[in-house]
């Protein structure tokens, strides 16, 4: 496997060598149980689509993640996939996967992963580790038993992966990688598609770029949902502006917690789920939110934080003015730039991304 | 609390308030309304229920100091709450009316302006613009010591909760109601007793109030028996011709929405139901010449009741259910005074929008046969994602199964600025044409 391979050639090979695919939409869910069962989560966030179809089920106001990922499956473009995974991210994504489940005819099943949402504490977990159990059982019916040694043999790659991802995030943090922001988002969202040991080869890749002494460039966070589009990476590396950390719902708010030792696996993916980062599509409080943002901020060394928002996302909306109150409170300027995922960069956003820059300074 | 505060609180409510009404009812120039042809007259308890949530707004500037205050959703358990004797603010309903009041788009600006995006919930823009700024049509309401919400009728609701939790700094108690994608199960229901049995000791420290399970248990079942009449009184528009259209029960929802659980809506309810089984008796129909039935999907387009209220009767068609008045009766059933945690938990995660599509649509299906609608008008609200997604399909196979016509109309709840007269009126012309004679 080389990074040159594309998406749909590296998926068709697993196809052909048995494995079976699992369409996921975003964003939080428990990997390691897919892989116990053979099955390669592919991961929908922002299919290269153009949107025809999906009008036809969806109002304008609703943002191009769902519209993208319907318009694969009406455009019969997730073919590969044995399946789909809806994990409960929002309302749209909710009614998506009901739209998919009850008024498509995909011929595929469909399953669903609800994860509890503003609450910790015992009900919580036992709900979560509740929900682990009814997947196994429903992919179990179409894809045969799970075998929990392989499932804890899942969980030592998944530490692995999760610990040279945050090798890789440290290095970042401290400009010790050399690499773009633009190849480096690249390679991590690779995660969404490649079978995890062909992942950690790249990663081990990766980590060879590391370097003795910090690189010159200033730092920022990004915070949202992706870091698309990738103008936004290609404009920072022109202006030498490095990513030192990301509050990205597909990047470190689900990337960098390990499963525990615990001998139980599902209770390793448990300790996993509730040690992961504070998240709006969790809706965490926003204090919790405004004091990791801070953190990643101080701990990074970052001058300040760019909010890359999809247009119509609710869940991040809402957070913001208050996020960005409370970071101005601390001395960290930040900005807004909402975005459609798969659109080019307007002259607009350009502009007001180059005049934060300015600001920011050396 | 405070001594003086509850004295103050008590005085207005037995004293202060029923005086003040008392005399805006002498005082109040009596307009002497010409008959309207196309509507039999209005229902003559419309009187009590202004009363009603005008002393309920009208109270609530006494609150502070006399009763531990909670802002809640629609759709949260307030049962609980009020066996703590919480007073219960709901921002959804202060939003309805400060969009009957065709207020909600100079509301939603001053949020705007804050920095939240218009492309936001505009009852949350409304809610948001209350909390910075005090102003509201509806007086004066008190600051919430708690927030108390359930994620069964959208995720939207919690994201705006934790907004205002975080503006003043207190608490918001959540229930997460799992989503229904399929049946509900044991594991669902287990988890919601948990999280409800868990709000009791910070209930009771937030009310200084012990937890009394018999008067809990009183609570439940008048919250059910409200229900069943709320039930009752929406059963009545399956006569011909309706007594009520559905324009006026958008009205009449307000008590079982805010004031669930307490004796003055119960009764409120048997009054309501009287006169209209009296005009069932009768023969009398809310529109004089109700000639098509037809059923209303989402929310209302507060600002337009009046108008489309007249549109629809003009043509002689009535809004006889929709699945939003429905919404507050149709799990009463599962309420049972016995296992009071475990039906609640079923009552509340079973409603309509915490339902799969299928679901909703088979409810529909029911309602329609039920209801002997001909037509079918769906209110696409850019507010409201889990009611509007989803509904071009439901149209479609409605369409396709019972071969009903239905029109969309594109909106909003509150903000006026997202709804276009001129598309809509071309919109209903087609849609008065294909249901023809």
């Amino acid at each position: 496997m080389t990074t040159s391979d594309t998406r749909r050639d590296y998926l068709q090979n697993q196809k052909s060598s048995g494995r079976k695919l699992l369409g996921v939409f975003p964003a939080q869910f428990p990997r390691e149980l897919l892989w116990a069962f053979n099955i390669l989560p592919v991961e929908i966030w922002d299919p290269p689509v153009e949107i025809a179809q999906a009008n036809a089920h969806l109002q304008p106001y609703i943002c191009s993640i769902v519209r993208g990922g319907l318009e694969l499956i009406l455009q019969g473009k997730s073919s590969l996939v044995d399946g789909y995974l809806f994990p409960h991210t929002c309302d749209s994504l909710q009614n998506l996967a009901s739209i998919v489940n009850d008024h498509l005819d995909t011929g595929k099943p469909c399953f669903f992963f609800y994860h509890p949402k503003a609450v910790d504490g015992q009900p919580a977990r036992e709900f979560y580790r509740n929900q682990l159990t009814q997947l196994i059982d429903r992919l179990e019916q179409h894809f045969g038993s799970i075998n929990i040694e392989r499932l804890q043999e899942c969980i030592q790659t998944s530490r692995r992966l999760y610990s040279q991802l945050n090798e890789l995030f440290n290095l970042r943090k401290q400009g010790l990688l050399q690499i773009t922001n633009s190849d480096f988002y690249a390679t991590l969202r690779r995660s969404e598609f490649l079978w995890p040991t062909d992942y950690i080869s790249e990663l081990e890749l990766l980590l060879t770029q590391k370097c003795v002494k910090p690189l010159p460039s200033r730092a920022v966070v990004l915070s949202g949902i992706l870091p698309n589009p990738p103008e936004i990476l290609s404009l920072l590396d022109q202006h030498k502006i490095r990513i030192a950390a990301d509050d990205l719902l597909n990047g470190q708010r689900r990337m960098t917690f390990l499963p525990t030792n615990a001998n139980d696996p599902l209770e390793a993916i448990t300790d996993a789920y509730f040690a992961q980062p504070p998240c709006s599509t969790k809706d965490s409080a926003i204090a919790e939110r405004l004091k990791h943002l801070q953190k990643l901020t101080v701990d990074s060394k970052s001058k300040g934080v760019i909010f890359n928002i999809i247009k119509f996302c609710e869940p991040e909306l809402f957070d913001l003015p208050q996020l960005r109150a409370g970071l101005r409170s601390t001395g960290i300027p930040s900005l807004v730039i909402e975005t459609e995922i798969n659109q080019v960069l307007s002259g607009q956003i350009v502009t007001r991304l180059e005049a934060f820059l300015e600001m920011i300074g050396d | 609390m405070s001594l003086t505060g509850q004295l103050r609180y008590h005085f207005m409510k037995d004293i202060g308030a029923p005086a003040l009404m008392g005399l805006q009812n002498i005082t109040k120039k009596k307009r002497i309304r010409k008959p309207d042809p196309l509507f039999a007259p209005p229902l003559e308890c419309t009187a009590r229920l202004k009363e009603i949530m005008t002393r309920h707004y009208y109270l609530a500037r006494f609150v502070p100091g006399a009763k531990p205050v909670a802002w809640v959703t629609s759709g949260a358990p307030v049962e609980l709450l009020r066996s703590f004797g919480f007073y219960t603010i709901y921002p959804e309903n202060h939003g309805s009316l400060v969009g009957a009041k065709k207020q909600g788009a100079n509301m939603c600006a001053i949020a705007e302006g804050a920095g939240y995006s218009p492309d936001l919930c505009s009852y949350a823009r409304i809610d948001l613009a209350h909390t910075l700024s005090g102003k509201t049509p509806a007086g004066r309401l008190p600051k919430p010591d708690i927030l108390f919400a359930a994620n069964n009728i959208c995720q939207t609701i919690v994201y705006w909760f934790k907004a205002i939790a975080h503006h003043y700094d207190i608490p918001l108690i959540l229930l997460d109601t799992p989503f229904n994608y399929s049946a509900i199960n044991d594991g669902d229901i287990k988890y919601m007793v948990a999280q409800l049995q868990e709000m009791i000791p910070v209930l009771e420290q937030a009310a200084k109030k012990k937890f009394n399970y018999a008067e809990f248990q009183e609570i439940i079942g008048r919250a059910r028996d409200t229900s069943l009449a709320w039930s009752d009184v929406l059963a009545t528009m399956k006569n011909r011709p309706a007594p009520m259209t559905i324009f006026e029960t958008f009205f009449h929802l307000a008590p079982i929405v805010s004031l669930r659980g307490l004796p003055v809506t119960y009764d409120y309810y048997q009054i309501l139901l009287e006169e209209l089984q009296q005009r069932v008796r009768q023969g009398i129909g809310a529109v004089t010449n109700e000639r098509k039935r037809l059923m209303w999907d989402n929310i209302a387009i507060w600002y337009k009741v009046r108008d489309h209220s007249v549109q629809f009767a003009e043509q002689g068609m009535n809004f006889v259910t929709a699945t939003y008045t429905n919404a507050w009766a149709e799990t009463t059933v599962y309420m049972d005074v016995n296992n009071p945690f475990e039906s609640m938990a079923k009552t509340y995660s079973l409603v309509i929008l915490n339902n799969n599509l299928d679901y909703r649509l088979r409810l529909m299906e029911r309602l329609i046969k039920e209801y002997q609608v001909d037509g079918l008008v769906i209110h696409s609200a850019r507010s409201c994602k889990p009611y509007s997604v989803g509904q071009y399909d439901i149209k479609r196979k409605l369409r396709e199964r019972l071969g009903i016509p239905a029109v969309v109309i594109d909106g909003d709840i509150t903000d006026a600025r997202a709804y276009s007269e001129e598309q809509t009126r071309t919109r209903l012309e087609a849609f008065f044409e294909t249901m023809g004679d």
